[in-house]
């Protein structure tokens, strides 16, 4: 079979992505049910590219972080912002700013937003790092998780009322508790604008899996997988681990603050951004992902995204129409705290059934290796 | 095998040793493991470091390679101080260690594992003819390129790990015990392997419990005691001295 050129590979990516946008603003005017399917798509869009990035740390390079939620509501925050700002500064309307805005201004907005936050939650993957270079496995984790909850806990702990200095006044700005929603307007809130439709979401999910995949197949993936493995094994060939270790979190930092961007300022998004998206169940959450899928597996942590996030939303939608339906017992019990518990339940099987994840470390379409 | 070290050139002064070791001590928190280790390499020759359990003889590669810092001592390559250096720097510098225990990548297939011995030299061309080297070398790899590290036998693993060394083309390959563990039959082929690879022109230093076998590849040898080197000498004498022959070859 002829190998299709890159080029045309990226042309018609780019086209379905157009095409889905305004396929995506078409219908959600128009029709409810195919709303719901649409806001899954893109949920498991973000998610796969929040799981491939947390793949490239977990995964490849073996460093166990359990603070990717950290990564994530930062560039939820910062992307918010930056999206409120560059709004403004658009002349748009604020009390149309968290209305769909068109495809055209996305094409401002989002590039104006994306860089941003890779390039600065890139540096704090930096610094969270870099401890990574004197700890190993459960104190490492440890690290990460104390890094997302200091994040979290600055954020909600910071007040208007107590902030004194510059750089207090910023971090309450962003709301406290009760979350930034976006720049004021006649005293109320108007929400963060909702810019970044399918074409953005899927887009960089795709490009995201497509680079990482390249990444793992180059010469960079194979010493980082070696470093995973054996790190004096590794230096003893030449491989320096600190380099590997730590570019590994730069990479998975920059990939999840681009995916907290895109949930803040997705099409139809919630408009606000709270603590609570730097809770460390979210950072399970990815987790969750990236195992099921098969740790190292670039395809896989995608197609762990994707099942974990459309049964999430799918098993909730269904238990609510059996509870409507008038299924009698659905009536007396929580419907959402049973979805999790058969959802539990479910990938304590998986794990027994295969304790690798779906894929191993293969990926789809590879040709099978002879496992151990 | 091509000759080893493509990418240096021999230095002008051929009686200088590659390595020398002067003195080296290491410690283990309060406990020296080292106390005071002398010994030096020339180049192309094969030297073996042979002593008891515990005498000291992984702590010294594991040093040489700095993976453990020494405390006093001075040892240098091809003139060069290596206190200063990182393992890896180490690596650059020429030096391969083929770590003790089989230490391949499991997960890595038996193809990226030697890929990535040649780390150092990403030369697609250059990575293949070292390859093809590798699996002359050892055919039992060429048939198993695509199986992964870890479902090979323990001999295939050692020879995946000599072969992974042998891909970075050092001129000094540092083995640990390559015969820990292997069936005897496999030892030996290891050993060959060994020659071919001191025939090539790369120089050896390697340690190992197994006397016989060692010193019948080495030409020279240093018998390893608590921490000292307690004799050296050509690996002929050292097979007929009747102290190691009664310490470390069973008495007959």
């Amino acid at each position: 079979m002829k190998r299709v050129p890159a080029w045309v590979l990226v042309l018609v990516g780019c086209a379905v992505c157009v095409g889905l946008d305004y396929a995506y603003s078409a219908t959600v005017a128009a029709d409810r049910g195919m709303k719901f399917w649409l806001m899954i798509a893109v949920a498991c869009a973000i998610n796969v590219l929040s799981a491939t990035a947390l793949n490239v740390v977990n995964g490849m390079a073996g460093q166990f972080s359990i603070g990717h939620a950290g990564f994530v509501g930062l560039g939820a925050y910062l992307g918010g912002a930056v999206a409120a700002y560059v709004a403004v500064a658009m002349k748009i309307p604020l009390a149309a700013l968290h209305d769909n805005l068109s495809f055209v201004q996305s094409l401002i907005i989002v590039p104006c937003v994306v860089v941003p936050v890779a390039v600065v939650c890139a540096a704090v993957g930096f610094v969270v790092g870099l401890p990574s270079l004197r700890l190993r496995g459960d104190y490492l984790a440890i690290v990460t998780l104390g890094f997302s909850e200091i994040l979290r806990l600055t954020v909600l702990g910071t007040v208007e009322d107590t902030a004194k200095n510059p750089i207090t006044k910023a971090i309450a700005a962003l709301g406290g508790s009760l979350g930034y929603r976006g720049p004021k307007l006649d005293g109320d809130f108007v929400g963060i604008p909702s810019v970044a439709g399918p074409f953005w979401t899927v887009g960089i999910a795709a490009f995201a899996v497509f680079l990482a995949l390249r990444l793992k197949r180059s010469g960079f993936g194979r010493a980082l997988r070696a470093v995973r493995e054996d790190e004096i094994a590794a230096s003893a060939v030449g491989v320096d681990p600190a380099r590997y270790k730590v570019t590994a979190f730069v990479l998975a930092a920059a990939g999840a603050g681009i995916a907290g961007a895109l949930l803040a300022i997705k099409r139809d998004g919630p408009g606000i951004v709270s603590p609570a998206n730097m809770r460390f169940d979210k950072s399970f959450e990815v987790i969750t992902m990236v195992i099921l899928g098969g740790s190292g597996s670039v395809s896989g942590a995608a197609i762990g995204a994707v099942l974990y996030t459309a049964v999430f939303y799918l098993s909730e939608e269904a238990l609510n129409q059996a509870a409507r339906a008038g299924v009698g017992f659905l009536a007396n019990v929580d419907a959402a705290a049973l979805r999790m518990a058969l959802f539990a339940l479910t990938l304590v099987i998986v794990m027994l059934v295969r304790p690798e994840g779906l894929f191993g470390e293969r990926e789809l379409f590879e040709k099978k290796r002879v496992a151990r | 095998m091509r000759t080893a070290h493509p990418f240096r050139p021999p230095p002008p002064d051929r009686d200088e040793p590659l390595l020398d070791v002067a003195g080296i001590e290491v410690r283990y928190g309060g406990i020296r493991a080292l106390t005071s280790v002398s010994l030096h390499v020339r180049r192309g020759e094969v030297v073996a470091l042979i002593g008891a359990n515990g005498a000291g003889k992984t702590t010294t590669l594991r040093s040489l390679v700095r993976v453990v810092p020494w405390s006093a001592g001075r040892a240098t390559f091809n003139g060069v101080d290596l206190s200063p250096l990182s393992t890896e720097e180490v690596t650059e510098l020429g030096i391969s260690l083929v770590p003790e225990g089989r230490a391949i990548f499991p997960n890595l297939t038996v193809r990226e594992n030697l890929e990535i011995g040649a780390y150092l030299h990403r030369n697609k061309q250059a990575m293949q003819e070292s390859l093809e080297d590798v699996v002359k070398l050892f055919p039992r790899l060429g048939e198993r390129l695509a199986q992964e590290g870890g479902t090979l036998s323990g001999g295939e693993q050692q020879m995946l790990a000599i072969g992974r060394a042998v891909m970075a083309r050092p001129s000094l390959l540092l083995l640990d015990e390559p015969s820990l563990g292997i069936a005897p039959k496999l030892a030996r082929q290891i050993f060959e392997a060994i020659r071919a690879i001191a025939a090539s022109g790369v120089t050896v230093l390697v340690v190992e419990q197994n006397t016989r076998l060692a010193l019948e590849v080495a030409a020279r040898g240093y018998v390893l005691r608590t921490g000292e080197v307690a004799k050296e000498g050509a690996s002929k004498a050292l097979l007929d001295d009747p102290e190691v022959r009664e310490a470390y070859l069973g008495g007959h």
